[in-house]
């Protein structure tokens, strides 16, 4: 029996995922061998520049080195800081913005390579019938309570231990620390077929440690994306820095007013960051720090008009009745599918969300 | 609204190209600079273009001494710059040549040449220089034809790449701008190897950076940070109407990241992030209508 092929808006970010799955991670042989081949090196996603094959740079690994190699020795030299100094830095945050103008947080949702990998794992969960975990009251906790640590990481990661470096306060081996301990480093080179960066560096305790933390966070998030929605994504710095920018990208996520809004929580339901907020807030903070701009809450909600996804005073996509009972058709709010046939029926057949 | 990102894109756009990190090949060994023609370090006969150490912190200027070559001047080939910058010539001091970057504010590959030039024998060294500021890829540099022999690396390496023992690395062998095919290229390390290797159909050597590095005291010698790196040398010689022809290209390479890493402790770690994380596939109990948000 084949099924009606429908375009919803979740197989188009699919698509669009594969594609720039393909252009992080291998994009070089479209773009060139070379860093001025690329497509830039203030990437808003966790393009790793270690990848030897990848299409573009992660905006962090720049900022990291720019604080080490440029301020830091700056300023070690007693030098005035000069705005030749900072002006790499401000270069690297205005290349950054360019980007981060277009699409905003949608950086995190439908191109971040990590993104993408953790969130085919989760439909690989769900196609096994492995049950969806969520930071809940009742579940893992309420999610509040590991927000601060995307900013503690980026605060601690990425600007202070590598000034701190460059200043000759810590030694060299903490010249990019995020890096050292990014998820997406070790996977992504992976996926290029280099264990290279899985490999941990011996002889220096600071480089193991930082390697040996990243290689626990790739394998608990590997695992860990099979039930928990986007599990790095929780602490990646790189949503903290976009979310420091979201309100200056035109790219938003829109819940003008709640008086439509039937307060069903179905929009929390199918947000892979259980952010509440969508549901209990209008306005500015419906639009949250931690929302990827992934679109499912718009796709999930059971009302006409009440949450879209807007670029400046265009609507790209707005929650429909209509689009919301084919999408549950084929994919509940919390992504549980089907499961494969040959494995035993696992998947929660209650779902109070299927017949709001 | 469409006018503002133009804007934005044009002022972002010298940060397009790569960040600093001179993480690029650079050469190691140190000797002395007699008067004529310099004595060539013991390990290699073939004229090398050699890196001494510069001022600390100057990223658009580099000091590069020949070595094994006659040469009065040195020849900068620049990716990018104002067309007066594209060839710079610099004269070799006691200390070398002291080479700068098309501007302070280009960077990326600049390609350097010694020539010793007598009626019977054209020798040049070659090597390309990495000036870590943004500039333009190489690619064009690269196909620009300098001199009658050249060995062009296909691709040089890009930042936070280098080249390595137990690599393979194309290099094209070009005479008078054509390719060179069955063109024997000799490959000599720092620390002795010797190789031959020949040119195929279409002019390339495809080089395999032998595993040589010996256990070193003094680890780091090739910068205060990263991996290790000795220089290397392939030159290769042709004959045409009585003249002869050698034409080195060097630069260095460094240790095999396996020397100092254990994937096994990598995998271990792994597994153990692994195994952290299965309690969260455990099913749960309630329902999804109990899991409200919190």
């Amino acid at each position: 029996m084949a099924e009606k092929t429908v375009l919803t808006l979740g197989r188009i970010r699919f698509a669009v995922q594969l594609v720039m799955l393909f252009v992080t991670v291998y994009g070089s042989v479209i773009v060139g061998t070379y860093m001025a081949d690329k497509i830039s090196n203030a990437l808003p996603a966790l393009s790793c520049a270690y990848d030897q094959m990848n299409g573009g740079y992660c905006v962090l690994i720049p900022t990291q080195h720019i604080l080490h190699h440029r301020i830091g020795e700056a300023l070690v030299r007693a030098q005035q800081l000069t705005f030749g100094m900072v002006l790499p830095l401000l270069m690297t945050f205005l290349t950054f913005f360019a980007f981060f103008f277009v699409i905003g947080k949608a950086f995190c949702g439908w191109v971040c390579p990590l993104g993408t990998l953790q969130e085919w794992i989760g439909k690989l969960g769900r196609r096994f019938g492995i049950g969806v975990r969520r930071f809940v009251p009742g579940d893992l906790g309420n999610v509040r309570r590991v927000r601060p640590l995307k900013w503690l990481i980026l605060l601690g990661l990425v600007f202070v231990l590598p000034l701190a470096t460059g200043l000759g306060v810590t030694p060299h081996s903490l010249g990019n620390p995020y890096c050292d301990i990014c998820p997406s480093r070790v996977a992504t080179t992976l996926l290029t077929g280099n264990t290279e960066q899985l490999a941990l560096r011996l002889g220096d305790g600071v480089s193991f440690t930082l390697g040996a933390i990243a290689n626990l966070l790739v394998g608990f998030t590997l695992v860990g994306a099979l039930a928990l929605r986007q599990p790095f994504c929780r602490i990646c710095p790189l949503l903290a820095f976009n979310a420091v920018f979201q309100r200056l990208s035109p790219m938003r996520l829109a819940k003008p007013s709640r008086e439509k809004c039937g307060s069903c929580h179905i929009c929390t339901e199918a947000c892979p960051m259980d952010i509440p907020e969508i549901s209990q807030q209008e306005g500015r903070k419906a639009y949250h720090e931690e929302c990827t701009l992934c679109g499912r809450c718009a796709e999930y909600c059971p009302q006409d008009g009440v949450i879209r996804l807007k670029w400046g005073p265009w609507s790209l996509f707005s929650s429909s009745r209509d689009y919301y009972k084919g999408r549950v058709q084929r994919e509940l709010p919390d992504g549980t599918v089907k499961p494969l046939k040959f494995v035993k029926s696992a998947a929660r057949t209650t779902h109070g969300a299927a017949d709001a | 609204m469409k006018r503002s990102l133009c804007l934005l894109l044009l002022l972002a756009a010298p940060a397009f190209a790569q960040h600093d990190h001179a993480s690029a090949p650079a050469t190691g060994t140190e000797a002395a600079l007699p008067a004529s023609r310099p004595a060539s370090p013991r390990w290699t006969s073939q004229p090398l273009l050699l890196p001494a150490r510069g001022p600390r912190g100057e990223r658009a200027a580099a000091l590069l001494r020949p070595e094994g070559i006659a040469a009065t001047h040195v020849t900068v080939y620049a990716p990018e710059g104002p067309s007066e910058r594209l060839k710079v010539e610099y004269p070799v001091g006691p200390e070398g040549a002291r080479i700068e970057a098309a501007a302070p504010k280009i960077g990326n590959y600049h390609w350097v040449i010694a020539r010793e030039e007598t009626p019977d024998a054209v020798r040049v060294a070659s090597t390309a220089w990495y000036f870590s500021n943004p500039g333009d890829s190489p690619q064009a540099l690269l196909q620009q034809v300098k001199h009658e022999l050249e060995i062009v690396p296909e691709p040089l390496p890009r930042e936070h790449g280098s080249y390595r023992e137990s690599e393979k690395w194309r290099f094209l062998v070009r005479f008078q701008g054509q390719p060179l095919a069955n063109q024997p290229v000799m490959l000599e390390t720092a620390f002795g190897t010797r190789s031959t290797v020949l040119t195929d159909a279409a002019g390339y050597a495809t080089v395999l950076f032998p595993r040589d590095f010996k256990p070193a005291a003094d680890r780091r010698e090739g910068g205060d940070h990263g991996p290790r790196r000795v220089p290397f040398v392939l030159s290769t010689a042709k004959e045409l109407d009585g003249r002869r022809y050698l034409t080195a290209f060097n630069s260095s390479y460094g240790e095999d990241a396996d020397r100092d890493r254990s994937l096994g402790w990598g995998v271990a770690f792994g597994l153990v992030g692994m195994l952290a994380a299965t309690p969260l596939l455990r099913r749960r109990n309630d329902t999804h209508g109990e899991a409200k948000n919190g």
